[in-house]
């Protein structure tokens, strides 16, 4: 019984890291997965919008009920994925702070060397910080 | 189709085209992260110094001032061979600046290497390129939207900085094929790294 809930745990365990460390689709994972799901419903709803400026995803969103449903689950997964990129990119330099300070001293923050920084570091960075760098997709 | 050529290795000037064959979703878009990135990182030390402004003034004046058949107008007033560039195919719908559903992912493959840390500190303009079909005037303005929309999807739905991305139109004043001005190849858009976020 005993070893039964250990590997219960274990899994447990394994599965939550893995999901942990799923990372955020690449934006060009991201494109195409918007054109292959919903290429035909962008044609025949979305003709007259364009992709910036959430028009596309609000128009989709408008036709949810219309569009195929591989096309749905495919752009809410888009969606929420640019989501958490863009809140991992806007976050990093708050849950990094305190291992910038130890493993980054004196690079000029503000452009990417303090990035390329915590990125080499990220073996020994906390795991927020680390998880962040993940989800920025900066790895 | 995919192909990429390294012109003279003083100019270091990566040049990526990619096409984009119609055919809906099976369209490919195989340029590789590395491939943009280093098209985009490799500055040269004689680059000329250039503004948003000042390209599409010298777009505006090769327009207005040279005319007679493209392939013998004289070249853009600015060297823009000499800057880290790459060139990308984006498919629009026809006399629009709807970017359509197969080029997302080439779009997105640029968002990518924008966001490489090691291009994180870098500005950047965009140029739209049309063959000469049309009217030099339409083709510097269909162009001009057609940057602008690379650049919006770039700024909002890829979330690149907007403090590092401009847009300009350079309509058939720069012209891939000037002895093939309708050659398709000319329409293009390209990527030009211009230096120093500050």
């Amino acid at each position: 019984m005993k070893m039964h809930s250990w590997i219960a745990v274990a899994g447990a365990l394994a599965l939550a890291s893995t999901s942990a460390q799923a990372q955020t689709m690449s934006y060009r994972e991201a494109g195409a997965l918007l054109a292959k799901s919903c290429g035909p419903d962008i044609r025949k709803y979305c003709g007259t919008v364009n992709l910036g400026s959430g028009k596309l995803i609000g128009c989709l969103d408008t036709n949810a009920g219309k569009v195929a449903a591989k096309c749905k689950t495919d752009f809410v997964a888009v969606k929420a994925s640019l989501a958490k990129r863009a809140m991992a990119q806007q976050a990093i330099f708050k849950l990094c702070n305190a291992d910038a300070a130890r493993f980054c001293q004196g690079i000029v923050p503000g452009d990417g060397n303090l990035i390329s920084c915590l990125v080499e570091a990220s073996k020994a960075v906390s795991k927020p910080c680390n998880q962040t760098i993940t989800d920025a997709g900066w790895r | 189709m995919t192909w990429f050529a390294v012109r003279g290795a003083s100019l270091a000037a990566l040049v990526l085209c990619l096409t984009a064959i119609g055919g809906g979703a099976s369209a490919q878009t195989d340029l590789s992260n590395a491939q943009i990135v280093q098209g985009l990182q490799n500055l040269t030390q004689d680059a000329p110094a250039v503004t948003a402004a000042s390209l599409r003034q010298a777009a505006l004046d090769r327009a207005t001032m040279h005319s007679g058949p493209a392939s013998q107008r004289p070249p853009l007033a600015i060297q823009l061979d000499k800057l880290a560039q790459i060139n990308v195919q984006i498919q629009f719908k026809l006399n629009s600046a709807i970017i359509l559903p197969e080029s997302y992912a080439t779009i997105g493959s640029v968002a990518d290497a924008l966001h490489n840390p090691v291009l994180l500190g870098y500005k950047f303009i965009i140029t739209g390129n049309t063959d000469t079909t049309g009217t030099r005037q339409t083709n510097l303005k269909l162009s001009q939207e057609r940057a602008d929309a690379v650049m919006e999807a770039l700024t909002t739905t890829f979330n690149v900085n907007p403090a590092r991305l401009e847009a300009v139109g350079l309509g058939e004043e720069a012209l891939l094929d000037s002895k093939n001005s309708e050659n398709p190849i000319n329409r293009r858009v390209q990527i030009f790294n211009v230096g120093p976020l500050r």
